[in-house]
């Protein structure tokens, strides 16, 4: 489950970043923080779309911020982040990004769960009007749980 | 009996956007009744890859297309958009059936 892999310190609500490269530092800091990466495992994120293109943009204006686990993965996480202001990636379909879901995987297989009800709330509108209106990371958290005891 | 064809569907890490886009394939897969089956991987992945195809994020499209080792690669723009996934799927089978 997403809620297994989510707690209050891993939200950030409407965050300032004056680009893409801020953005995905600003929304992976409390996965840093938190011990679930290593600041190399942030960096790689960034070479990662500087060498390949924004394709961590997988659906309008939602960025999946995650690299190679050995590059330093510590724990399985994900965080959630809204932007105050959104940012172009690049992306030409997907653009601007407001909401970044930084990932950290450990292993293959122990967060297919997590990623399947990932995917469910990124196909529902629903869940992204909520966000909107959440002011507070215990918001976010409490309505991933309820999406979660629905689905 | 028909052919079933064989996709890897790659990112590259094979740990984030591949999951998520095989899982979302994965469904319009079996709701379209496609003759696809999947893997999924990250770009190593492709080393030894003897199936039909590559689904992977649309902006991975150009590099993988130019890779030999690529036999057919098909980008998704948006992951979560099932008639995208649908469309794109069933052109390729389209343009592929014997």
């Amino acid at each position: 489950m997403l809620s297994d892999l989510l707690d209050e310190s891993l939200v950030l609500l409407d965050v300032e970043a004056s680009d893409w490269e801020d953005a995905i530092r600003k929304a992976a800091q409390p996965l840093v923080d938190n011990k679930k990466v290593t600041p190399s495992y942030v960096d790689d994120i960034i070479k990662g779309v500087n060498e390949l293109g924004p394709y961590i943009v997988i659906t309008e204006h939602v960025a999946l911020p995650h690299a190679r686990p050995e590059s330093g993965a510590l724990e399985s996480a994900v965080g959630i982040v809204t932007l105050k202001e959104p940012v172009e990636f690049g992306s030409a379909d997907n653009d601007p990004v407001k909401y970044l879901f930084p990932l950290s995987a450990k292993d293959n297989d122990s967060h297919l769960g997590a990623l399947q009800s990932l995917v469910e709330l990124l196909s529902d509108p629903d869940f992204f009007a909520q966000l909107d209106s959440a002011s507070t990371p215990k918001d976010v958290v409490d309505l991933v749980h309820a999406k979660e005891g629905r689905m | 009996m028909a052919k079933t064809y064989h996709a890897l569907v790659c990112c590259r890490a094979g740990m984030g956007s591949s999951m998520m886009l095989k899982i979302k394939c994965d469904q319009v897969i079996k709701e379209e009744g496609l003759p696809i089956e999947t893997e999924h991987g990250n770009l190593d992945s492709l080393i030894g890859f003897n199936g039909d195809l590559v689904i992977t994020m649309s902006d991975l499209t150009d590099e993988l297309n130019a890779d030999s080792r690529v036999p057919s690669a098909v980008g998704i723009t948006n992951i979560v958009d099932k008639n995208e996934i649908k469309e794109k799927l069933s052109a390729w089978v389209a343009e592929h059936a014997e």
